[in-house]
């Protein structure tokens, strides 16, 4: 009995002692497709978080915390399970969100963390309405669909000197909306557009679509999708159709996995890309800092300096009180890894979008489309 | 008229791909009366097998010196592990089900597709696996249409492996056996032909034809996706369901179809692209409603039923 009972002692006390040491942990979430077509992406942006804790971390961490964590959420790209998994970092009462991909999971997302007051800055969601819809607190690191659509159109006027465009979108929020936009920018300039066909998410074969084009002879092909995995299959393909247009894709599609999976398919191909100085600094630290990952992603970037940015206000604002934070972060101005930051009352931190093109299995710089010049 | 047969080729090479998936629905149902939905995740896990093999050869530096070599060595041992892949599932999932009702081996099948659906997610990642070499541009031109290799090559290996099925299952015994089989279960155990022996050559023969199936879309596409089985399952499944289920020439029909109206719809019809697949469908169910047994007549003895 004796014993029983001195061992109960132990194990209460072991627990006391337990509870008393128990670290203060700053948790902060991110919203992201960690499976399903979109995951690639999803990842890189979880990862990209992750590196910036990482380097807040080299920095001093944040006072009055012993640990930073991410709580990485799976979105799926699907509203419902975004709204599922901003409800859950709610109660896990996270400080802050970076996230989510898709705008069509972003929108709801953001309205839900809009309840609680939570601070939500978007790595990768470049639809308009992210930001146009007067929430206090929402950010946007990358650029938008509009600007977007005004660079490719620009670079097809000036550049590529094109007459005639042929595009084709895969009908999501992000790749509609764009190639929306760039239709009517398009006729406005004076280009012809044949056609604007569309196909599915999830399509395998694109034959079909590709033919009419090789057929109609286009001098750009706009290709809008929204991912690297698609873009792959139909750069092979248009390839194999024996297309001659200049092929203009978008960020989405940007990854490395694009040109392993396409090869050779992939040279020559343009794409909108946000413009990263890759010598500064800044982007040297978040590439130190990401390495355990691999090689950054089209949104690793951009996720790095939302969160970083995200912890830089909680660190100055010396809380995680979101009105305090957002003060701060209205104030910062400086070179992120990415783009100089500096938002806008609106939440939006202005695009930089020039034109990359993909040349021996690298992804280069390529024209500017605020001077018209070569890189 | 060459886009039209550029459209064409585009839609024969789409529908032999259906058409040989299509066939190891169609003889399953032929010799148990069970759609085997895990059919599909066969034909994604033969495609992951090529990646496999081909990566392996390539490292080995053996794709430079002989590239046709590898590619009909991966063929036959990616064939090979799914017809053994699909004879163990058929001894886990189905056969201690053989006498339950048909709802539960169908629910099985069910449970089984998404287990190793899963299961290709788990083990290969989330990310496409880049297939080593693709036949992205080689081909030759007839006039202005330009064929490729790969179409070649899917054309020809589904013609010719689709003959080999014919003569295995109208000249040799174990034909003979599956088609006594196929007609009545129990009178054939009578004569001494082994039902079970049967059933699992059976799944074995669909699941290597899946699985050549898989490598060649791996081939043609460049890269394979852990769910890249589920669409051409289904299609193929309507594909069978269309030439009328249990029957071989049925399937080859009825994939072909598929293909030609998915194709032939994104070609002409103004954002036919979309809705590719209702159409599709939409034949099916016009089939169906005029020939309930399909085009070629189901290899079933309805009075049994």
């Amino acid at each position: 009995m004796k014993r029983i009972l001195s061992i109960i002692l132990a194990l209460g006390l072991l627990a006391a002692f337990a509870g008393g040491v128990q670290a203060e942990e700053l948790k902060i979430g991110s919203l992201s497709p960690l499976t399903g077509p979109y995951a690639a992406d999803g990842n890189d942006i979880a990862n990209g978080a992750r590196a910036a804790i990482k380097v807040i971390k080299d920095e001093g961490g944040i006072e009055g915390y012993d640990d930073i964590v991410l709580l990485a959420q799976d979105s799926a790209c699907d509203p419902r399970q975004a709204v599922a998994a901003a409800n859950k970092l709610i109660n896990e009462e996270v400080a802050g969100v970076v996230g989510a991909y898709c705008s069509s999971a972003t929108i709801p997302a953001s309205e839900t963390l809009a309840e609680e007051d939570i601070i939500m800055i978007t790595p990768a969601s470049t639809n308009e309405k992210v930001t146009e819809r007067g929430l206090d607190y929402m950010f946007r690191m990358c650029g938008r669909d509009d600007d977007q659509s005004k660079a490719a159109v620009k670079f097809m006027t000036d550049y590529l000197k094109g007459k005639t465009i042929f595009i084709v979108d895969d009908k999501t929020t992000y790749s509609q909306g764009l190639a929306d936009n760039v239709e009517k920018l398009a006729n406005e300039a004076g280009i012809e557009v044949i056609e604007h066909d569309h196909v599915n998410q999830g399509d395998k074969d694109f034959s079909a679509v590709l033919t009419k084009i090789k057929e109609a002879n286009p001098d750009v092909f706009y290709m809008s999708l929204q991912n690297s995995s698609s873009g792959a299959l139909m750069l092979i393909q248009a390839k194999r159709a024996g297309i001659d247009a200049a092929i203009v894709a978008q960020d989405a599609v940007y990854h490395p996995q694009l040109i392993e999976n396409a090869k050779e398919a992939a040279d020559g191909v343009y794409l909108t890309f946000g413009f990263i100085d890759e010598e500064k600094p800044a982007f040297k630290k978040f590439k130190d800092a990401y390495a355990e990952y691999g090689d950054p992603g089209a949104y690793s970037g951009y996720a790095y300096d939302a969160a970083y940015v995200l912890l830089s206000g909680i660190k100055a604002a010396g809380s995680t009180d979101p009105a305090a934070v957002k003060d701060e972060i209205m104030k910062m101005d400086f070179e992120g890894a990415t783009k100089h930051v500096k938002f806008a009352e609106n939440g939006d931190s202005g695009s930089n979008y020039v034109i990359r093109v993909i040349k021996d299995g690298k992804y280069v710089n390529f024209w500017d489309p605020n001077t018209g010049e070569l890189y | 008229m060459d886009y039209f047969l550029q459209q064409f080729i585009n839609g024969l090479t789409l529908g032999g791909v259906y058409a040989l998936v299509a066939l190891g629905y169609t003889m399953v149902y032929g010799i148990i009366q069970l759609i085997n939905f895990a059919h599909g995740e066969i034909f994604a896990a033969g495609g992951y097998m090529g990646v496999i093999l081909l990566s392996f050869l390539a490292a080995h530096g053996l794709m430079e010196t002989s590239p046709w070599l590898c590619l009909g060595l991966s063929m036959v041992l990616s064939m090979g592990y799914c017809a053994m892949l699909a004879m163990a599932v058929e001894k886990i999932a189905y056969k201690p089900l053989r006498h339950s009702s048909r709802l539960s081996v169908l629910l099985s099948a069910l449970g089984m597709s998404i287990f190793l659906q899963n299961g290709l997610m788990l083990t290969q990642g989330v990310y496409d696996k880049a297939y080593p070499i693709g036949f992205t541009s080689g081909g030759f031109d007839i006039g202005t249409l330009h064929i490729n290799y790969m179409q070649v090559i899917i054309l020809g290996l589904t013609t010719a492996l689709l003959l080999a099925l014919n003569t295995l299952v109208y000249k040799t015994r174990i034909g003979k056996a599956m088609r006594a089989t196929a007609q009545d279960k129990v009178m054939s155990a009578l004569v001494g032909i082994n039902s079970n022996r049967v059933i699992a050559v059976t799944f074995a023969i669909g699941a290597a034809l899946a699985a050549a199936a898989g490598i060649m879309v791996g081939l043609y596409y460049g890269s394979v996706r852990y769910d890249m089985g589920f669409v051409p399952g289904i299609k193929a499944f309507a594909a069978a369901v269309l030439g009328g289920i249990g029957n071989i020439t049925g399937a080859m029909i009825g994939g072909l179809i598929i293909g030609m109206v998915e194709i032939m719809a994104a070609a002409y019809i103004p954002h036919g692209g979309e809705y590719k697949d209702v159409f599709a469908f939409v034949i099916l169910i016009l089939v169906l409603y005029f020939m309930p047994t399909g085009i070629m007549g189901e290899n079933v003895d309805d009075t049994r039923v």
